[in-house]
């Protein structure tokens, strides 16, 4: 079976692998690359727990094989604040209670990110719309909502 | 996942060559994005041995306009698609559809060339381009034709294509100042979801609303693929159309539809759905025209 050179940027880092053509995006970052903030949810591109940002723009990791990965440029929840100084939307869902089980988390981190790149001022319906691929089964997604809201006060704030 | 080969083509030329001397099979198929086609090899409906694989190809990845005609790349993501200024006001049905289409992650993947050769009734986009009376251009090596939509979607997952050719783009006339289009869909929820109906009109009226031209497309009524409905569309002609007098067409419809249960709904659901929807599509279009 064909083996192929993946050269790809992980938050920032360049990386050269040599991936097997049915390898999953998401396998790859996980296993070799031990980048287990994204997880693994449904496999089918139903929940997007798996959604990392690639150039720019969110895709589900489950449906990306990691050689279709080749040149481009990937986020992951990892590159989203540090441990001592969080980014405001992770302040924001630990102070409004948006994390339960915290599974879905970093896609849901990862969507609305992207949201207020581009959109510093969301209308709660942006809000949803943003989030409305990633499945919560725990929050009922009113606190989520809640958090995207008042993080995006604080940036704008900050600026 | 099941095991197989990738096939990354260097550029067009390379993917016309490959393909035809590899045809498309059950053995080989080619890959866009991915969205679909993973599920398929998890599913063991797809059981390639080799995966030909398009992203790369960035030039068929565009919109464009010439001489009133709309061309899209078949790379062309559904967000690149809404994102684009050539997909204008008149052409607001695409982020209609859009809107229901999956979530962001997916829009962001799904291409529009992926929707068409998919070829399933799944696909909200296809009774759009049938009633935009759109074309699609095939390449091969050495070759190349230009057929109707319709005309290439042949049932549930086949197409016209052959075996070393490749859709590069689709083309449709742009949406003109009497003329409008509208897309509704009805399913368990708005998007993320396969719809029980779905239902896209495009309609062009002379100054007294008189119909000129309409054209009708149903996904999900009867049958694996989208279809248009002629023969009402051929009644419609020539009689004129205002928000109160859309509760007619129910009769024209029901007189052509012919529809079939599913574990998602019963025929009898679908041809009352389907109703409410022709009419509820049809306001739509006459009131775009008013507005302007």
């Amino acid at each position: 079976m064909a083996k192929h050179l993946l050269k790809f940027t992980v938050n920032g880092k360049d990386h050269a692998l040599i991936v097997d053509s049915h390898e999953r995006l998401l396998d790859v970052l996980r296993d070799r690359l031990g980048l287990r903030g994204t997880k693994e949810g449904c496999s089918t591109g139903d929940c997007g727990i798996c959604a990392v940002i690639m150039n720019g723009r969110l895709v589900n990791s489950c449906l990306t094989f990691a050689i279709q990965a080749r040149n481009k440029e990937l986020t992951t929840i990892e590159a989203i604040g540090t441990e001592k100084n969080l980014h405001p939307l992770q302040e924001a869902f630990m102070k409004w209670n948006a994390c339960q089980c915290g599974f879905c988390i970093p896609a849901m981190i990862l969507t609305t990110k992207l949201l207020l790149d581009h959109s510093p001022n969301p209308s709660e319906q942006e809000i949803k719309a943003s989030i409305s691929g990633i499945l919560c089964r725990c929050t009922g997604y009113y606190k989520i909502i809640q958090a995207v809201k008042s993080a995006a006060v604080e940036i704008r704030g900050n600026d | 996942m099941r095991r197989f080969d990738m096939y990354v083509p260097a550029n067009f030329d390379d993917l016309l060559a490959y393909i035809d001397e590899h045809p498309i099979s059950n053995e080989i198929h080619l890959i866009a994005n991915g969205s679909d086609i993973i599920n398929r090899i998890q599913r063991r409906q797809l059981k390639a041995r080799t995966l030909v694989d398009l992203s790369g190809l960035g030039e068929l990845n565009y919109v464009k306009k010439e001489n009133g005609t709309i061309r899209v790349g078949a790379l062309t993501s559904i967000s690149d698609l809404i994102d684009s200024p050539i997909i204008d006001s008149r052409l607001e049905v695409f982020r209609e559809v859009a809107s229901k289409f999956g979530g962001p992650a997916i829009r962001n993947v799904a291409t529009v060339g992926g929707n068409i050769c998919a070829a399933s009734s799944s696909e909200d986009l296809l009774p759009v381009l049938l009633v935009l009376d759109a074309k699609v251009r095939l390449r091969s090596k050495g070759n190349e034709r230009v057929i109707p939509i319709e005309e290439f979607l042949k049932g549930k997952r086949q197409t016209a294509l052959k075996p070393n050719e490749i859709l590069v783009e689709t083309m449709f006339e742009e949406v003109g100042n009497r003329s409008a289009c509208a897309f509704e869909k009805i399913g368990m929820r708005n998007s993320l979801i396969i719809a029980f109906v779905n239902c896209a009109v495009y309609l062009r009226v002379e100054e007294s609303y008189r119909i000129e031209e309409v054209r009708i497309a149903f996904n999900r009524v009867a049958g694996k693929i989208p279809a248009r409905a002629k023969v009402t569309e051929e009644q419609l002609k020539g009689t004129t159309i205002t928000t109160s007098n859309v509760s007619r067409l129910e009769s024209v419809i029901r007189g052509e539809l012919r529809t079939s249960p599913d574990f998602r709904a019963s025929a009898e659901y679908r041809s009352d759905v389907a109703c409410v929807l022709l009419k509820r599509v049809m306001k739509r279009c006459i009131h775009e025209l008013e507005r302007r």
